[in-house]
């Protein structure tokens, strides 16, 4: 009974992390209809920041959050501005194929940068972690879900209260409406890809120390994420929230109950599930 | 077409080339090989590219090979695979019927060199590679390729052994591993070798290759609690293993992993917690083993070090290795021919940086694995083939109770 009491603990937190990953995922394509491909290329790149400022300037990856948020926020920021922009109002296609070779060239300039060693954070807790009720939880997979659940709300907040969350929105509706209202869409997209950049920035950070990381992490996190949005539902960002716990959940029983080869199978097995039966997702809406 | 220009530029680019060896108009033999450059495994696909680069430049510094009377310099061919099997054979393939090299040296990883010796044997061309140990390669009845990591399903010999030897003697153990070539032959040979020593497998459990998350695995070991875990995977999921097994507080009296544990950035990534990690090692740089080429093995790890920055290990030397053998099979051919090549390669004895280089009738060689465990971020040996040679720090105290 504790076993399974374990494998669900371990699978709650583990939907944390997975959900902190998809955030900035399915704000971009909830938002902007842009299916980010490099998305693991930056939290990969996120990863990276936290690393170098461990190891170089021995700044604690938590402190470090804002620092890699804002750092991948430029990146964002600058990469939708100055080359996504051309593509905006093209088909889907053309999105997925630049945001591929986004991918392709930040993985290989990470390789060629940073080498192809094995990294990882180590900070001095890393590895702690405390017993609730016979459960042993991990101290940083914890601190990785109340940061996933944080993050998660301040960005509903910023999406429903404040003005830039409605220009968002706004554009997203209806491009023509808020443009007469005074909306300036190519800074609001360069915004809020900046800002999924910089979620995935965060998700980097932490994920640089519950694992080991190198520049080749990026495709199965972004095959990951993609998965969770689906299953999750692009309406809301506590879409992904579900579909992070779910996959998680899901991995770890299968895991437990019927076998470790089987993870991928289930994970993506559900995904054409939802596909079939639920397309918009377990918490949207059908159109 | 502007685009298609871009495009096919920058794949031949992706794909590229390198090429070492002697000026123009030298007679040479040219060495072919399809290595991981870039991609998931380049960490360790590295060690290959280097260890041949170091071995052809050194070999044709000491006047290269001799066939006959005329000294040959040995050129290298190497493509970048990116880490994926099908361009590796698209890449071999290439290298005999475009490129026309004259022989063949391995790429790294099992599962390619599963893969990649069907090239060689098809078109009849002997290869030599260090980086698969898997015994499917070596089981297909092939007559042209050789390899130099000792055989995979008796990885974990001298490591039954030992445990046989502790104070206190394990009774249980959980056995884990991947599911590619490699690690499924490891699992194979290991599991008859524990049965037939007396201990109680809890486990036996085989998860997907790449897998990033081992909580519920350790979890169910933390609750069946072995003496014993045996780890058969490669570097990332060692290196997940242990931080995931310290981040839920489990630590058994002993484990093990076939790969990583002699690898200096795997000890870096981990820091301290990569002490009391035992593994094994078919290579250790000591001056026991001479070579006609590099001294001795430690004298060659300190040139490695000096000339690429990081230091080798076994894949390294097992790369150096394969070269040499060429060498010495060329010259004892008295040719360049394939399948005298080919002939003279079974025939080959002799004693390199590597140990005794000698292939076994399926063209395997034969060496023992030294147990080596962690200690202070240095590598210890062990136990190798006479028994103890050092004290083993047994059992593992907790993650919490560690100096």
């Amino acid at each position: 009974m504790s076993l399974l009491l374990q494998v669900t603990a371990n699978g709650i937190l583990l939907g944390g992390l997975y959900a902190l990953m998809a955030l900035g995922l399915g704000l971009v394509w909830g938002v902007l209809n842009i299916v980010n491909l490099a998305h693991g290329a930056f939290i990969m790149l996120g990863a990276y920041a936290a690393f170098y400022l461990y190891t170089l300037l021995q700044i604690d990856p938590f402190v470090a959050l804002p620092v890699c948020m804002l750092a991948l926020f430029c990146l964002g920021f600058l990469l939708q501005r100055y080359v996504l922009n051309l593509i905006v109002r093209a088909p889907m296609f053309n999105t997925l194929l630049i945001t591929f070779g986004f991918d392709v060239v930040l993985t290989y300039l990470a390789q060629i940068a940073f080498s192809a060693d094995f990294r990882a954070v180590n900070p001095v807790y890393a590895g702690a972690n405390f017993a609730v009720a016979g459960v042993t939880l991990p101290l940083v997979r914890v601190l990785a879900f109340g940061a996933a659940l944080l993050l998660t709300t301040a960005l509903w907040l910023l999406l429903a209260r404040t003005r830039l969350g409605r220009a968002i929105r706004a554009c997203a509706q209806n491009l023509l409406a808020a443009r007469l209202y005074g909306v300036q869409p190519r800074t609001i997209y360069a915004l809020t890809f900046g800002l999924g950049a910089a979620l995935a920035g965060a998700a980097g950070d932490l994920y640089g120390v519950v694992s080991q990381f190198n520049p080749y992490i990026g495709n199965s996190l972004t095959a990951k994420s993609f998965a969770i949005c689906v299953i999750g539902g692009l309406d809301s960002p506590v879409g992904v929230i579900i579909g992070g716990l779910f996959l998680g959940l899901l991995e770890s029983l299968t895991a437990l109950y019927v076998g470790p080869t089987y993870t991928d199978v289930a994970s993506f097995g559900v995904l054409v599930l939802i596909l079939i039966v639920r397309p918009t997702g377990l918490l949207g809406r059908t159109a | 077409m502007l685009l298609r220009h871009i495009a096919t530029a920058s794949t031949l680019l992706i794909m590229g080339a390198s090429v070492a060896g002697p000026a123009l108009g030298e007679p040479s033999i040219t060495l072919g090989a399809s290595v991981q450059e870039t991609g998931p495994t380049a960490n360790t696909g590295r060690y290959y590219r280097d260890g041949y680069e170091f071995a052809v430049q050194r070999i044709n510094e000491r006047g290269g090979v001799r066939v006959g009377t005329t000294p040959y310099k040995l050129a290298l061919k190497i493509y970048d695979n990116q880490s994926e099997v099908n361009l590796s054979v698209r890449q071999y393939t290439q290298l005999l019927t475009q490129d026309k090299v004259d022989l063949l040296l391995g790429p790294f990883a099992s599962d390619f060199a599963l893969a990649d010796s069907s090239v060689a044997e098809k078109y009849e061309v002997p290869m030599i590679e260090g980086g698969g140990a898997s015994d499917q390669i070596f089981s297909r009845g092939y007559r042209y390729i050789f390899g130099t990591l000792p055989v995979a399903s008796r990885y974990f010999e001298s490591t039954v052994q030992a445990l046989g030897k502790l104070d206190p003697v394990p009774k249980t153990v959980s056995l884990l591993f991947a599911d590619d070539a490699f690690d499924v032959a490891v699992a194979k040979g290991t599991r008859e070798r524990l049965q037939a020593a007396g201990l109680t497998i809890l486990q036996d459990e085989r998860y997907s290759s790449n897998t990033t998350d081992f909580t519920s695995l350790i979890s169910q070991l933390k609750a069946s609690a072995p003496d014993v875990v045996l780890v058969a995977g490669h570097e990332t999921e060692a290196l997940n293993f242990i931080r995931q097994a310290k981040s839920l507080a489990f630590s058994p009296k002993f484990y093990a992993f076939t790969v990583g544990v002699p690898t200096a950035d795997f000890r870096r990534a981990l820091g301290n917690d990569a002490n009391y990690a035992f593994g094994m090692t078919s290579w250790l740089p000591s001056p026991q083993w001479k070579d006609d080429y590099f001294t001795n093995a430690e004298v060659f790890a300190a040139d490695y070090r000096k000339k690429y920055g990081y230091d080798p290990d076994y894949h390294a030397a097992s790369a150096v290795a394969d070269v040499e053998a060429f060498a010495k099979a060329i010259e004892a051919a008295g040719s360049v021919d394939p399948k005298k090549v080919r002939d003279a390669i079974a025939q080959v004895d002799f004693e390199s940086l590597y140990g005794r280089i000698q292939f076994n009738p399926a063209g395997q060689i034969n060496l023992p694995q030294t147990v080596i465990q962690v200690d202070g971020g240095n590598v210890v040996p062990i136990y190798g083939q006479k028994g103890f040679l050092a004290k083993p720090h047994y059992p593992m105290p907790a993650w919490d109770k560690r100096p």
